[in-house]
């Protein structure tokens, strides 16, 4: 299996020079063929065999998501992504304005590629050690033109961000709920939390995106993420298939359930949210 | 929550210095919180009360990072500072 990178080239702006060092700088170490994505817009045939064949890692330099959206366009399926922006502000440097990399943005480049290189080679953790879920029998239905949504009738407590917990004994599993998921279309890539990560009640809990949106996970309740969803990674398509079972995000180690409880929703409460917003979309 | 939206301060705000109008964050946004309109400021938060509280998917589209939001944490002690008086009364 080769490995491919499709970078922002960002001939405008820092960012893009900054994702271009990443790509060229990140190629070099692991080996990987670098796409230009000019010349995947207009002649995609050239890179036809690479994106069938290979994982790709794909480099944004800004949340445009130029390179992500070329990606979409072409049917590459994206097996890393890098968002230089993000990246940026949780290093703490600033990156220089000038559209030549100063000394900061040299350094930047090459935390960035020091952490995609240990991302990559570290590889994922085993699914077949993973918890499981098993979806709810019983839903309520919100209709809506042509649509459904089908919401958990019990155990399942959600946000207005449609979001849900449910709570398994001592593990508070998370996830989208099926509303969200239809809006978002085809989900394609997921960024899981990290493990250990600590994270209050509406904190982010990781990303989900699809050709339309990327989508923070609103966490439901707070606590410490003691388990992610890995096979989702390279499945982002459960979260379509089975929202509230196979589908979930992440388990947490609940921290204050009993105030989080007080700003959640049940399922009739969120099934009524979820009407008002079908209706509004559709009006 | 059982508090009013309009008593609930989130919403996003545009930096004027770094908009370009690309007009992203609006196309995405389907609550109708942004307004485009003619003159210099092309974009403007028309409706802040439609903005999802908590959601800061708009600002996932902004190219130029123009867009910011309230603190979380500071907007849920307001909410629960706002449930405890209302159910005092």
């Amino acid at each position: 299996m080769t490995r491919a990178i499709l970078s922002c080239t960002g001939l405008d702006k820092s960012l893009g020079s900054l994702a271009r060092e990443v790509a060229i700088r990140s190629a070099e170490v692991l080996g990987c063929e670098l796409v230009c994505p000019v010349l995947l817009h207009s002649a995609p045939a050239r890179y036809e065999i690479i994106l069938a064949n290979g994982d790709l890692i794909v480099i944004d330099g800004c949340p445009t998501r130029c390179a992500t959206k070329l990606a979409n366009q072409v049917g590459a399926k994206i097996d890393r992504k890098v968002l230089v922006t993000d990246a940026v502000k949780a290093s703490g440097l600033a990156l220089e304005p000038s559209l030549s990399l100063g000394p900061q943005g040299m350094q930047l480049a090459q935390r960035l590629v020091d952490a995609l290189v240990r991302d990559i080679t570290a590889g994922i953790g085993t699914p077949e050690d993973l918890a499981s879920l098993k979806a709810p029998d019983d839903y309520l239905i919100v209709m809506q033109d042509k649509y459904q949504f089908r919401i958990p009738a019990r155990e399942y407590a959600f946000t207005e961000n449609d979001t849900w917990v449910r709570i398994v004994g001592e593990r508070a599993f998370v996830g989208v709920s099926d509303y969200i998921q239809q809006k978002m279309t085809d989900i394609t890539y997921v960024a899981p939390p990290a493990s250990d990560d600590a994270v209050e009640q509406f904190g982010e809990l990781g990303t989900i995106e699809s050709a339309k949106a990327v989508l923070e996970i609103i966490a439901p309740v707070s606590g410490t993420v003691v388990e992610v969803n890995t096979t989702l990674i390279d499945h982002p398509e459960l979260l379509n298939d089975d929202p509230y079972g196979a589908g979930w995000i992440a388990v947490l180690a609940l921290t204050d359930y009993t105030a989080d409880r007080e700003l959640l929703l049940d399922g009739a409460a969120y099934a009524a949210i979820v009407q008002r917003k079908a209706a509004a979309e559709a009006g | 929550m059982s508090v009013k939206r309009e008593k609930i301060s989130w919403a996003p705000t545009i930096d004027y210095s770094k908009c370009n109008f690309c007009m992203e964050c609006d196309k995405f946004c389907p609550h109708r919180v942004f307004e485009r309109q003619d003159g210099e400021r092309k974009l403007v938060v028309a409706n802040p009360h439609n903005c999802v509280v908590f959601c800061r998917a708009c600002a996932k589209t902004c190219g130029p990072d123009a867009l910011t939001f309230p603190s979380k944490p500071e907007t849920i002690t307001r909410i629960k500072q706002l449930r405890a008086e209302e159910e005092a009364g």
